[in-house]
């Protein structure tokens, strides 16, 4: 592509992002966003071997549960898609199982939540189990699914034409994502989504900037926005690079 | 019977605030939505989730 890229964080937080790029088509904002939920391995509990339970839970159940649960996902490399990490839980009741209480055998495959209730134990039940984490992608299930609620929005620039009729009462007019105002980027949340608050007294006029789009996106905790979405990207190129090759053969 | 680990539709991990939702505004007398609000559940989806779950843990248990 010929237009230089060009991103721009609005709002910028770990888990928690929003950030306009200028220069993409709306086909290719859309392989971003379908790459974040589908593309990215993540790490999670796949196979749950069960020493004891005596919860009022099946062991089926309790294996869905620790798979759930998000795991902290190693740098790029150090893990392969067939490696697993094996973390144990131990509770004995009266108490509650947390995903805090998962021990894991390695340092960089941690429970990013620790305070998930896995099971409730009463008198005389035990939870004890061995635990086999993986790496896999979204595809194949919801718990390998780093981004949560990725969504994008045009720009839209909003500005003020003119003043209304002086016995006009101005309408709410409702806008979410973030707006461009004389090349001030402002989030909706700022002016409660409403542009008769930014703007009152005003006729205002709302359009899509072309080509730029705000993201939202969350993680899970497995890593940060900003590893989801260079990650995302990293697996679109190497689609792209395996589809070079299938066709130069 | 426990609290979902995460929210049915978007994936977001509701199950760490369940808690302190139970404490607050079941238990306790706080509203509901300031609580939610508090504890960032923000989107509607997500915050059904704790809005209407009951533990039934205890129900349970007896017959096991
Ligand atoms: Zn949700």
């Amino acid at each position: 592509m010929s237009v230089a890229y060009d991103v721009e964080f609005v709002e910028r937080e770990d888990r928690d992002a929003r950030f306009l790029v200028r220069g993409i088509t709306p086909a290719f904002a859309n392989g971003i966003r379908r790459a974040m939920l589908a593309d990215v391995p993540t790490m999670a509990i796949d196979t749950v071997r069960f020493v004891e339970n005596s919860s009022v839970m099946f062991d089926e159940q309790l294996a869905l549960r620790l798979g759930l649960v998000p795991l902290s996902t190693p740098p790029e490399g150090e893990f392969g898609e067939d490696d697993t990490v094996t973390l144990s839980i131990d509770v004995e009741g009266p108490a509650t199982a947390y995903s805090g209480d998962l021990i894991s055998s390695d340092e960089l495959v941690q429970p990013a939540d620790e305070n998930v209730p896995i099971i409730d134990l009463k008198d005389d039940q035990r939870l004890e189990a061995e635990a086999d984490a993986v790496l896999d992608r979204g595809k194949d299930h919801a718990k390998h699914q780093g981004g949560v609620a990725v969504g994008y929005r045009h720009l839209q620039r909003v500005a003020a034409v003119e003043d209304l009729p002086e016995f006009e009462d101005s309408e709410s007019r409702i806008v979410r994502g973030v707006i461009e105002d004389d090349g001030e980027l402002v989030p909706t949340s700022e002016f409660d989504h409403d542009l008769s608050n930014r703007y009152p007294g005003k006729d205002v006029t709302v359009e899509d900037v072309p080509n730029a789009f705000v993201f939202h996106v969350e993680t899970d905790g497995s890593f940060t926005v900003e590893d989801l979405v260079t990650r995302a990207a990293e697996t679109i190129e190497s689609r792209a690079t395996e589809l070079e090759d299938a066709v130069q053969l | 019977m426990m609290v979902p680990v995460r929210c049915f539709t978007c994936g977001t991990v509701v199950g760490e605030h369940w808690e302190e939702f139970d404490e607050r505004a079941n238990e306790g007398d706080e509203d509901p939505e300031k609580v939610l609000d508090e504890l960032g559940v923000d989107r509607y989806c997500c915050r059904r989730m704790l809005v209407s779950h009951t533990d039934l843990v205890d129900v349970v248990s007896p017959y096991q």
